[in-house]
């Protein structure tokens, strides 16, 4: 099983290195929000309700989450392709578990996420970030954001392989935008005025995972309590999308 | 080697495959012969355990294709109808990653690589990405994935479909080199009578998911009667006078009859005594066309190889 995922998910880095457009838009559109937002909405730290944080190291976790999202739909694109090109029933014939095959992109998936988060960061180094709680802060991140991505990896390869269609695929990502902003994703909950956003935010999973990185990124000391939620959310949604996974690899094969 | 009871498999309320019943020995070349629709890649798939059978069961090399199909899967080699290959990798990585898979070490799935590589003539490409290579260097890519791990039994569906004559020829006598010197036990589906005809021991027809003939090509073909001879003679009345000879009645200069009395030489001689001499005489096997308009009362269609 462990040399059989090893195999599927060196096989996938393969591919994704030999097809580098499938990582870098989303890469660049990562450094891209960093960029924007932090030089557009800086002054918003200046607020109270800030307590006094720089804004470039909470609205990292966005464009790091961002990225997690875009780049693990690749993990979901990657196999329609492998079932369009009927390698995925090639695979299947082979004694190796359907665990494993579905799990070797999902983990190349979560290892591209994670030189594109070490990619970010550097961004956010050269931009002047500093890290009051200082490595810790940065390792909790960057785990927060490979199990958020592993979670969204099993999603996209989910639904790949429910709808065995690179379209459906590309539209099950659509989910990015809900992600994303029904969210604390510019200013804290305590800002956001509109109420319906508010209860958006409270059931989005994708505020724990911004919540959980804030708490080690903005403040003096860390937020155990927020950093906790943050990792089981991100623990919790990684189990649930390998199992949706790996109960769609039965019988996925190209309909004609 | 092969063994199905009553397998069935239904999509929603359609039956794709309905109930069939058939062995396959070890070393033969089993053919399941049908016109597109009639439920052969819907066999082939349970039986290779990509799907699972609504009812009824199977086993190949004695292990159940659900209860064991990791088993299954260890002794079977599969070249689908379509091929199965990323384009993004090379020929050999394509081949040394197939033998990891199939439990080699690192070392013997590269020694295996080099050796079918070069069986199938595909060493100089080797290290080209696949998808640079022409659709037959494709297809023996294929083949050559699907025997990396030396399978007892081969399954093949379609293996013909959309290929040029030259090709087709090439790919039976592979079939035949694979069945005759590793005695490879080889199930093949096939929309095409010449195919079956030629290549397989044993036939099946399969018509609506059911399997409505089986045996060997002769049996399947003396079911609609023997051969059967035409003569065409120059005038009327000679073709009266041999019709005569054998009990036959002829149509205008022409007399076609079965060959079950007589053999060929019967009616050479029988003519020659007689001093009768047709202007042309042929005698006809009956083909597998026959059979299967016999068995399921349309003619065939989808027999004509095309090349798409």
């Amino acid at each position: 099983m462990w040399t059989e995922t090893w195999l599927f998910t060196k096989r996938s880095l393969m591919t994704t290195i030999r097809n580098p457009f499938s990582f870098i838009p989303n890469l660049m559109i990562s450094v891209f929000f960093l960029l924007v937002y932090t030089s557009g909405l800086s002054s918003v730290a200046a607020l109270p309700q800030f307590g006094g944080g720089d804004y470039l190291n909470f609205i990292l976790p966005v464009s790091i989450v961002s990225g997690a999202v875009g780049g693990a739909g690749g993990a979901g694109q990657a196999l329609v392709r492998d079932i369009e090109s009927g390698y995925f029933a090639r695979l299947l014939l082979t004694p190796s578990t359907r665990t494993a095959i579905v799990l070797g992109p999902m983990i190349a998936g979560m290892l591209q996420l994670f030189v594109q988060t070490l990619l970010i960061f550097a961004v956010a180094f050269l931009l002047g970030l500093s890290i009051p709680v200082g490595v810790v802060g940065f390792l909790f991140t960057v785990l927060l954001a490979l199990g958020f991505g592993l979670a969204f990896a099993g999603y996209s390869v989910g639904v790949a392989l429910k709808t065995r269609n690179a379209q459906a695929a590309q539209a099950g990502t659509l989910l990015f935008f809900p992600l994303i902003f029904l969210s604390t994703t510019f200013v804290p909950k305590e800002l956001i005025e509109a109420e319906w956003l508010k209860v958006a935010a409270t059931f989005n999973p994708t505020t724990y995972i911004f919540e959980g990185m804030r708490a080690v990124l903005t403040q003096p000391t860390i937020d155990w309590g927020a950093l906790s939620a943050g990792l089981a959310v991100a623990g919790g949604m990684s189990v649930i999308m390998v199992v949706f996974a790996a109960t769609n690899a039965r019988g996925a094969l190209k309909q004609k | 080697m092969i063994e199905v009871e009553s397998l069935v498999k239904t999509f929603g309320d359609v039956p794709a495959v309905d109930g069939i019943s058939f062995s396959v020995k070890q070393g033969e070349i089993f053919a399941f012969l049908g016109p597109n629709g009639a439920g052969k890649s819907t066999a082939i798939q349970m039986l290779t355990t990509l799907i699972r059978p609504t009812s009824g069961s199977a086993r190949v090399n004695g292990f159940d294709v659900v209860k064991r199909e990791k088993d299954v899967r260890l002794s079977i080699g599969v070249a689908l109808q379509e091929t199965g290959i990323d384009k993004v990798l090379t020929g050999r990585e394509l081949l040394v990653l197939q033998g990891r898979l199939f439990k080699m070490t690192k070392r013997e799935a590269e020694a295996r690589a080099e050796e079918l590589l070069s069986v199938v003539s595909l060493a100089d490409a080797a290290d080209r990405k696949s998808g640079t290579y022409s659709g037959g260097m494709r297809r023996r890519l294929d083949l050559a994935l699907t025997l990396v791990h030396r399978p007892i039994v081969l399954f093949l569906d379609e293996p013909t479909t959309g290929l040029d004559p030259a090709s087709r020829i090439e790919i039976w006598k592979e079939v035949r080199r694979l069945n005759q010197e590793f005695g490879t036990t080889i199930f093949l589906t096939t929309q095409y009578l010449e195919e079956a005809d030629e290549l397989a021991d044993r036939i099946a027809i399969i018509h609506h998911g059911k399997i409505v003939v089986e045996g060997t090509a002769e049996e399947l073909k003396q079911t609609v009667g023997g051969e059967s001879i035409s003569l065409v003679f120059h005038t009327d009345a000679e073709a009266r006078a041999a019709a005569e000879l054998f009990g036959q009645a002829a149509t205008g200069p022409s007399l076609v009859f079965e060959l079950r009395d007589y053999t060929l030489t019967d009616v050479v001689r029988k003519l020659d005594e007689q001093a009768l001499q047709p202007e042309r005489l042929t005698v006809k096997q009956p083909s597998l066309d026959d059979v299967f308009l016999k068995v399921t009362g349309e003619s065939y269609e989808g027999g004509v190889p095309s090349v798409d």
